[in-house]
């Protein structure tokens, strides 16, 4: 019965081991200029440009961009911080000037309706708003990177605010980045298995910077 | 002598019996001295009332602790007990004012912020009075006190309060609440004169960080986290992420909202050079539905119904039967301080504060609060102060 039990558990720990390993695929190469925002305007978009800044990645930020202002490219076409509205000009002016098209864009994955509510969005607008970034970018290959960092807390039941974020950001990504406890469930990975979209899987969110820097060299 | 002059008799005695014993127990809470054994590094102690005149002589008035590094630098303020009911924030204040090297720039500690409120206490909530921390000499009494200043000391409050400048309204307990009084002013309620007197002394010092230590319910969304406005946002997220992945212990970032007054991560950041934080360990003693609010519930957290309710999945920390113990609240006050601290000098190299011999969350939890603590019989009489 123990010899039993053993080779049991190690066929588990052996299955696990596997799937793991095909869930986590290498970091694909993207290139800058990039862009940061949210997709749900939660708090995490804060951690996400902390790991880039880590990363010695610049970046243009905007929590709120519309498919003009990714068109307009490196600034943003000008725009300036106002009322539920931020906007940070961080690339490296001297190698990517104002109006250079954006190589990637990278979306923080996580709902606030506190967030939302600041920016003057309902989840329906912000769902609307971020389809039609990804429809722009898509098209004109400018690759997406989905990353949830916001572990358990920015997850919820089906239909939530949170996963319908995750629906309409996480299938469309070139990459998706995820913290352990946003995966729990294996949600990221088998979205990543089915649309074979390559996956990585951080222990903690200060891991991602070591990514950031693998895929932006 | 009648049956009914017997009975009214006996019963104000039992009523003067009650109102005796219980004045007696009060007293001595409000009148108990806690020592304070100034460590190495102290290099000064002043008063509050140094930076407004008219909080001198009041009982609101405390004492400021400076250490001051041989090598000029940046300023930190460490602010505890603005609610004396959490009291995780004097723990970790002591254990930097008795044992902190600063080698660079200085820190500023506020032991009791509210000292009128540390004298006070909460009858209804059947509060104990003070709570004691083994340590290798004996043990430490502490005051446990509350959330607002003494009636005694603010009279009378107002139907409701008028928050300065904003004239936001507030309940009227909160004109003694040391977190709704920022910025505060100079000949207003009495804990207005504290808080001015706090901007006042982060203003003249030119403190870069302000750090205010707090505790709350388990049941209360802002828990367990870095509440920060925005120009301290990425200090405070970096501080999360580091102490989450080499400590081993989440504490999220809240934003700082802009329409809500009279908070220190609001008002401090938008009254002076100052970048604020604020830090809310879990402290399920605050928690409505829990047993009696015993020592034992203060210290160790443990509590069958919030462990049922946890598992109901209506708490906003992970919580099971070890609880979450006062070495967890205070280990996580001394890391994320120290860290905090860390990632504003990587950041402001000519502003750095480099501080030493501070444990962290491990060490902490390892060895106990207590062991942080001088034997104050041992102590030069001219380094322990009473507060």
């Amino acid at each position: 019965m123990k010899k039993f039990s053993s080779l049991f558990l190690t066929i588990i720990i052996f299955g696990l081991i596997v799937s793991l390993a095909s869930a986590q695929t290498e970091p694909p190469k993207m290139q800058l200029p990039v862009l940061t925002t949210s997709a749900g305007q939660s708090a995490d978009i804060n951690t996400l440009n902390v790991v880039l800044e880590q990363a010695g990645v610049m970046y243009d930020y905007c929590d709120v961009p519309t498919v003009d202002m990714v068109k307009a490219g490196v600034g943003l076409g000008g725009q300036e911080s106002g009322s539920g509205f931020h906007v940070e000009i961080l690339t490296e002016l001297d190698k990517y000037p104002k109006g250079t098209a954006f190589k990637s864009i990278i979306l923080a994955i996580g709902a606030s309706l506190k967030g939302m509510g600041a920016s003057g969005l309902t989840i329906e607008d912000e769902l609307k708003r971020v389809s039609s970034l990804i429809k722009y970018c898509t098209e004109n290959k400018i690759l997406i990177i989905a990353v949830h960092a916001g572990g358990e807390s920015k997850r919820g039941a089906d239909g939530s605010n949170n996963e319908r974020m995750i629906d309409a950001v996480a299938p469309y990504a070139d990459y998706i980045i995820a913290v352990k406890d946003s995966n729990k469930d294996g949600r990221f990975s088998k979205i990543a298995e089915e649309k074979k979209i390559p996956y990585s899987e951080a222990t903690y969110a200060l891991d991602i910077v070591t990514l950031i820097e693998q895929i932006y060299n | 002598m009648s049956r009914e002059w017997i009975q009214k008799s006996l019963l104000i005695c039992i009523v003067m019996t009650i109102t005796i014993l219980s004045g007696v127990q009060f007293y001595r809470h409000r009148h108990f001295q806690l020592p304070i054994v100034a460590g190495p590094g102290v290099t000064k102690v002043t008063m509050l009332s140094d930076y407004c005149q008219s909080l001198k002589g009041t009982p609101a008035d405390t004492r400021v602790f400076f250490m001051e590094g041989a090598e000029e630098g940046g300023k930190t303020l460490i602010i505890a007990n603005t609610h004396s009911n959490e009291p995780a924030a004097i723990l970790a204040a002591l254990i930097f004012i008795e044992n902190a090297m600063v080698d660079r720039g200085s820190l500023i500690v506020i032991p009791q912020f509210n000292n009128s409120g540390s004298r006070n206490t909460k009858p209804g909530d059947g509060y104990v009075l003070f709570f004691d921390i083994p340590t290798e000499w004996g043990s430490k009494r502490f005051r446990m006190g509350n959330r607002n200043a003494a009636p005694l000391d603010q009279w009378p409050d107002p139907d409701v309060y008028v928050h300065y400048p904003d004239k936001k309204l507030f309940s009227f307990l909160d004109a003694r609440n040391t977190n709704r009084t920022w910025p505060g002013r100079e000949n207003g309620l009495l804990m207005e004169k504290v808080t001015f007197a706090a901007m006042e002394l982060m203003r003249t010092e030119g403190v870069d960080v302000a750090i205010d230590i707090h505790g709350a319910e388990t049941m209360f969304p802002v828990t367990n986290c870095i509440v920060a406005p925005k120009k301290a946002m990425r200090i405070a997220t970096i501080t999360s992420m580091i102490v989450n992945a080499r400590e081993g212990f989440e504490n999220h970032v809240e934003p700082s909202p802009k329409s809500f007054r009279g908070l220190s991560h609001r008002e401090i950041g938008d009254f002076s050079e100052t970048m604020p934080f604020l830090l809310e360990a879990p402290l399920p003693f605050l928690d409505q539905p829990t047993g009696p609010k015993t020592e034992a519930l203060l210290l160790d957290g443990k509590d069958p119904f919030l462990l049922s309710l946890s598992k109901q999945k209506k708490l906003f920390v992970p919580y099971d039967s070890t609880g979450w113990s006062m070495e967890k609240r205070v280990g996580q006050h001394c890391s994320v301080i120290l860290e905090l601290m860390n990632q504003f000098s990587r950041r402001n190299r000519e502003r750095s504060i480099i501080v030493s011999q501070v444990p962290k969350y491990a060490e902490i939890i390892e060895r106990g609060v207590g062991f942080y603590y001088k034997d104050p019989d041992k102590a030069d009489r001219e380094r322990i102060y009473y507060n």
